[in-house]
């Protein structure tokens, strides 16, 4: 890594969060429906007594569960009683798109189109698994019980530190492990990867 | 770079799960974060004495506008992403020592500015105040911990150490 090199970089990545930024505003319910579909599987496959449907929103995912609340107690729904239903802010997990695209956009790498298309389904299915999470905390808090003793859910430690993981870190950490991965093979990659074999072999 | 990635993983998780524990919080994570409120409340009080600090709270005592920093706005999981990353690559411990303390001033400092803008941003705009706090700042806190490592790994390679493996 040439000093210019990286200068370069941040430069250039910080550029181009103002355009990558601009874009995923606009286009945030396109960009999060790959995700969005991911979470509804997801969701349906590993609760299928707990989550009956989801519906696609602008810049939200609506999971409707199989829970319903009279008069302060929870429970099952009957087949026609509406079941309780979680909006998810879908830009609190997919605001790592923008970032992702200025980092890799504002490096010199191989086939940067299908570099970044890979990229993107890494990060759609993090996503989703980011909108499992948030979906698990509204549930364990909302329905309590009756959703923690169904089978496959984890314990309530797991949802809290998967929770806040997905919130807190993923958005903004798997951009840059993604990046960091595809970088091989780039000059930035290069000097990185001496710098790292240099270390070791000085040990 | 696989033995990096694992002791970077590693790190990352065990930290990040001691960070969330009940007694960790209450001991050390709360009365942090009830620090950087007043820090944010010194830097701002010489051109704005409307400004006060009450625990992790920063209010406008004419506006009566007030944040309240709460986890994810402490700048304690970009650091442990930082600490992660420089437990992870192998240097001496005292070079690492040295990261991890000027690295975790770094971020907080800009984290105050995050903190302070913020501030005002929520008496100018509530939904640009949004937009900033939820999307914008955690990603150019990110970047400040990508920076920090990149000058770290540029010192490292500037140095002639005796390096100790993770």
């Amino acid at each position: 890594m040439r000093d210019i090199a990286f200068r370069q970089q941040v430069l250039t990545t910080l550029l181009l969060l103002a355009i990558t930024f601009g874009l995923w505003m606009a286009t945030e319910s396109l960009l999060a429906t790959p995700a969005k579909w991911l979470a509804h599987g997801l969701l349906t496959l590993w609760f299928p007594g707990v989550i009956n449907t989801t519906i696609f929103e602008p810049g939200a995912l609506l999971v409707v569960s199989n829970f319903t609340e009279i008069n302060g107690v929870i429970r099952l729904a009957l087949p026609d009683e509406e079941g309780l239903a979680f909006r998810l802010n879908t830009r609190l997990v997919s605001y790592g798109l923008p970032f992702y695209a200025a980092l890799l956009w504002g490096s010199r790498i191989k086939n940067p189109f299908n570099t970044f298309a890979l990229g993107l389904f890494v990060l759609w299915v993090a996503m989703a698994l980011g909108l499992a999470a948030m979906t698990a905390k509204d549930l364990m808090l909302v329905v309590g019980q009756p959703f923690l003793a169904t089978p496959w859910v984890p314990p309530p430690p797991v949802i809290v530190v998967s929770y806040q993981f997905s919130v807190l870190l993923m958005p903004t950490l798997a951009p840059v492990l993604l990046w960091v991965f595809q970088l091989r093979g780039s000059p930035l990659w290069k000097h990185l990867e001496s710098q790292l074999e240099g270390h070791q072999n000085k040990g | 770079m696989f033995k990096f990635l694992l002791i970077f993983v590693t790190c990352l998780m065990v930290l990040f799960t001691i960070e969330l524990l009940n007694p960790v919080q209450a001991a050390v994570i709360q009365p942090f974060t009830a620090f950087l409120a007043w820090v944010a409340a010194s830097v701002v009080l010489p051109f704005d004495d409307t400004v006060i600090s009450s625990g992790r709270i920063l209010r406008d005592s004419v506006s009566g506008f007030a944040v309240s920093i709460e986890a994810g706005c402490n700048g304690v999981e970009a650091s442990i992403v930082l600490i992660a990353g420089v437990l992870a690559f192998p240097a001496t411990w005292l070079q690492r020592f040295a990261a991890i303390v000027l690295g975790f001033i770094a971020i907080q400092l800009l984290n105050i500015l995050r903190i302070v803008s913020l501030f005002y941003l929520g008496q100018w705009n509530f939904d640009i105040f949004e937009w900033t706090h939820l999307y914008l700042w955690p990603v150019l806190i990110m970047l400040d911990v990508l920076l920090v490592f990149a000058l770290y790994l540029r010192w490292l390679s500037r140095s002639d150490p005796s390096p100790q493996h993770a």
